[in-house]
């Protein structure tokens, strides 16, 4: 391991580093706009450079280290290039953050105010470029506002494979277009640029001007969109910055989704299927307990369910795989002696959905069929004609395959026909609700936490089950 | 007379340029000599003893760049000539293409013995027509003759060139943006490390080397790397093709020994300023070395190292020549444009500072220039120097902060008086 020397400090570095990895590992910040961890070194927006004592300015994202290397960070030659670079880089950026969507978490904004802070010495017009240029369905391209950093470039060319996008035109009236023979919709990773871009260049079109990104929280959590399990930021708004004004809708909805960086599973990427779950989340709630239709109490409901499990011999319990590790451990724990489980699939890929790719996407669009196929076997669903009870847990069921003759307790989250169908019906609540843990189709183990409040007259799955095993007449 | 000759020292005849005509020279001798009688190390051993430097621009010395690929280690090798001649005012690789094309067919595959390349290329600037169809013309008697092809002349070695046509960008004259465009891909300069003699074309080792540079190998071999030395000076060895144009009584192209007196060059060689004019500046090496003023032109010689101590280079020896009279103000904007239209977009100094550089130069001629212009274009000039991938944004900054520094009063008369000090016209009358 080579000894370098940073701001005079010894730092141990790995042979194959470079300067700015080694710097990075070691709690030195440098500036950066065009490296970025998963793609390769393009080296051109320059503001990475730190002196090499005795050999000048050069680019420590490119830079491999060297024993006895002797590096500054922040002499007044790099302050005094950063500078100039961030003068450079705004000169004629339109520096309209005011109606930007990467606002507050933009890094030329960041830098701006940490290794600039001075306003423009040009007196110049700024050169005009094309804004609400549509990349494709989903991406909104603003080329003022765009640095010229090409990760977006190399992300379509070293990740998704689409090279769907290029550079055209030179010096400062480049701009990043997609090419000709190329189709970016087609990209099923395609969203991912509008998080790698440094700048508001990249904007989402179901994100746009939708909210500021500080009236946001972000909560670690597991994408459902398939067995892959990408650990995910579902962003909503905080509690503090309720507004009675807004559509009550709005404070407890997910306003967008992005990746949290996982090497073990997803690395720093989801697909566009993720960036989709608010079709998923913001769906209509079942906010109350029905029997045969007829709305009735939670408690109400609890006892008939437990009254029909007492008065029955032969139970069928169809089990969500949406179901946290814990939710089916207190159903195996609880209901388990009492059933024949089978696993269900809750959700069945869609038409014109991608069913399995090499990079992220899996044929499963069910996140934790692991954790439950480990808990409850992979039988294929039976349903006897002489079955008298059934207990579906989750969509994913249909109640014509269910013999005539099965009275039917039903868990399910959101408000769909079936719910008035089922002799019970017992309101559970959403991922976006509760702590819990999902194992991925390769046994990675991630945990997901609550976005937001429960609503009245919801339970928790894993409560329900403890209390349907209660003996009967015991709390109604 | 402007001393030894090496690749003009034949008389220009309409068939000068063909195969019988080289070879009634003494051509394709030296490399049926060398093929069968030297080792590849003993080529690059000879060419590194003749210290001959590259003659694109950044005279670095030819031998030393071959040294470092290995011919032994199996692995394919490349060699690019550099044709792709965009620096403004030089004209010279357009001579020998046109004229000396088989000079720089046996030269290019001594070099490929050398450093044991199968595949050759020779890069073209798409603007050159003439030029294309002799070196084509040129390649195909040179196959047709077998000095390419498979197992040339006997030697058991084969090589393969192709002539591949640019599509006019100065940046592709650059050696990485250059393998870039022949790989298919946008001709953006790459990051160094890796050195092209390690990682270049297709991630092969490759040698990129001027047509000049190359064109000289075979007159190194033929009389060897002491009779090379002789030439020239010490630190300079051999010819430099000038190619002079602007306010001289005969432009044109001229080989000129290394240390010859530039006053005597401009004043004798090239018949001086038309119209009995006074000079004012010249810019030596293209316009990306810095220009020198008519004191410093008195008493400097067409070295690289008398030049290179006094702020400047000998470059690419497109030397160009300014009278009194000329508006530098103008001359400053022309190369600005030039570098904005040609900076590849890459790097953020480049991309965005020379286009500020020219606006600011061209509100200036407008007449609305402000006195803190002079120190913006100096600050983002030097915010240029050294900052970028490749060396165009530094050879700009440079040359600007050298014209802004020697005529200073002009471009500050400029934006006082908003009018230029002079015309701003750039033509020179005829000398009777």
């Amino acid at each position: 391991m080579p000894e370098i020397f940073i701001n005079g400090q010894p730092v141990q570095a790995e042979a194959d580093q470079t300067v700015f990895q080694a710097a990075l590992a070691n709690g030195v910040y440098i500036p950066y706009f065009c490296w970025h961890p998963a793609l390769s070194v393009a080296g051109n927006c320059r503001i990475c450079s730190v002196e090499e004592e005795g050999r000048g300015l050069d680019i420590s994202c490119n830079m491999p280290v060297k024993a006895g290397m002797r590096i500054l960070t922040e002499s007044p030659d790099v302050l005094a290039h950063r500078k100039a670079i961030m003068q450079l880089l705004t000169l004629n950026h339109p520096v309209d953050c005011g109606i930007c969507d990467k606002a507050g978490e933009c890094l030329l904004q960041d830098y701006h105010y940490a290794h600039n802070g001075s306003p423009s010495i040009s007196h110049d017009p700024k050169v005009r470029e094309t804004k609400f240029f549509n990349l494709s369905q989903r991406i909104v391209l603003d080329n003022e506002r765009c640095i010229l950093c090409s990760r977006c470039v190399r992300f379509t060319r070293e990740i998704s494979g689409s090279n769907a996008l290029g550079i055209v035109q030179r010096a400062d009236h480049a701009q990043v277009r997609p090419a000709e023979d190329a189709d970016f919709d087609s990209d099923n990773y395609s969203d991912n640029v509008i998080d790698i871009c440094p700048v508001g260049a990249l904007l989402s079109r179901s994100f746009f001007y939708k909210t500021r990104v500080w009236y946001m929280d972000a909560t670690p959590s597991v994408c459902p969109g398939c067995e892959r399990g990408c650990t995910v930021h579902f962003w909503h708004r905080k509690p503090e910055w309720k507004l009675n004004s807004l559509d009550p809708a709005e404070n407890t909805a997910l306003v967008r989704v992005t990746p949290l960086v996982n090497p073990a599973v997803n690395g720093h990427w989801i697909c566009n299927k993720g960036r989709d779950l608010g079709a998923v989340f913001n769906r209509k709630r079942a906010d109350g307990a029905l029997l045969k239709g007829r709305p009735a109490t939670l408690a109400e409901a609890t006892a008939a369910a437990r009254t029909l499990i007492a008065a029955s011999k032969r139970r069928v319990a169809l089990l969500s795989n949406w179901g946290s590790n814990e939710e089916l451990a207190a159903f195996k724990a609880a209901l388990g002696g009492l059933f024949r489980t089978f696993v269900k699939r809750d959700h069945l890929p869609q038409p014109g959905e991608p069913l399995k790719d090499e990079l992220l996407i899996c044929a499963d669009k069910n996140p934790n069929t692991a954790g439950a196929v480990a808990l409850f076997g992979d039988a294929a669903v039976e349903l006897p004609a002489d079955t008298d009870l059934v207990l579906v847990w989750g969509e994913g069921c249909d109640f014509g395959r269910i013999p005539k003759g099965a009275r039917i307790v039903f868990l399910n989250s959101w408000l769909q026909p079936e719910n008035g169908h089922a002799d019970v019906f017992l309101p559970i609540s959403p991922q976006t609700e509760r702590h819990g843990h999902y194992t991925n189709f390769a046994g990675v183990v991630s945990a997901f936490q609550p976005c937001f409040d429960g609503l009245p007259g919801v339970a928790h799955a894993a409560t329900l089950f403890a209390e349907l095993a209660a003996p009967a007449g015991g709390a109604a | 007379m402007t001393g030894q000759k090496i690749l003009m020292d034949f008389p220009v005849t309409p068939t000068s340029h063909t195969l019988a005509d080289y070879r009634a020279r003494g051509g394709y001798q030296t490399l049926e000599k060398v093929l069968k009688g030297l080792r590849p190390e003993d080529v690059t051993k000879e060419v590194t003893a003749a210290g001959i430097q590259g003659r694109g621009g950044a005279l670095f010395p030819a031998g030393r760049k071959w040294q470092v690929v290995d011919p032994y280690d199996g692995q394919p090798h490349y060699l690019c000539c550099n044709a792709d001649e965009g620096e403004p005012g030089t004209f010279k690789d357009r001579w020998i293409l046109e004229h000396a094309p088989h000079q720089l067919l046996e030269s290019m595959l001594i070099a490929a013995y050398a450093i044991n390349a199968r595949h050759n290329f020779i890069y073209i600037r798409g603007e050159f027509d003439l030029p294309y169809r002799r070196i084509a013309a040129a390649v195909e008697e040179a196959y047709a003759a077998g000095y390419f092809g498979e197992n040339i002349l006997g030697s058991g070695f084969s090589c393969h060139v192709v002539v591949y046509r640019g599509g006019g960008s100065y940046v592709c004259g650059e050696a990485s943006g250059l393998l870039s465009s022949i790989e298919g891909i946008r001709g953006y300069p790459r990051n160094r490390p890796p050195r092209l003699t390690v990682h270049g074309l297709y991630q092969k080792p490759t040698v990129v080397n001027n047509v000049e540079t190359l064109a000289n190998l075979a007159w190194i071999m033929k009389h060897g790397a002491e009779a090379y030395r002789k030439i020239g000076t010490a630190k300079s060895p051999g010819t430099r093709m000038i190619s002079i144009s602007g306010h001289v009584a005969r432009p044109g192209v001229y080989e000129v020994e290394c240390g010859y007196p530039w006053k005597k060059f401009i004043y004798e060689d090239c018949g001086g300023i038309p119209g009995g004019r006074k000079l004012k500046g010249v810019i030596p090496g293209g316009i990306s070395s810095q220009i020198m003023t008519a004191d410093e032109v008195e008493r400097l010689s067409l070295d690289h190292e008398s030049l290179w101590d006094n702020g400047s280079t000998l470059g690419s020896g497109g030397m160009i020549v300014f009278a009194e009279g000329t508006c530098m103000v103008s001359v400053l904007r022309v190369m600005l444009r030039f570098y904005h239209h040609e900076s590849c977009g890459q790097c953020t100094p480049c991309r965005d500072g020379l286009g500020w550089l020219h606006r600011i130069i061209d509100r200036m001629l407008a007449g609305q220039g402000r006195p803190q212009d002079l120190e913006t274009l100096r600050y983002v000039s030097k915010a240029q120097d050294g900052a970028t991938i490749c060396g165009m944004s530094d050879a700009a900054a440079l040359a600007a902060i050298a014209m802004l520094d020697k005529y200073r009063d002009e471009f500050e008369y400029c934006i006082t008086h908003k009018r230029s000090l002079y015309s701003g016209n750039l033509a020179c009358p005829k000398s009777s």
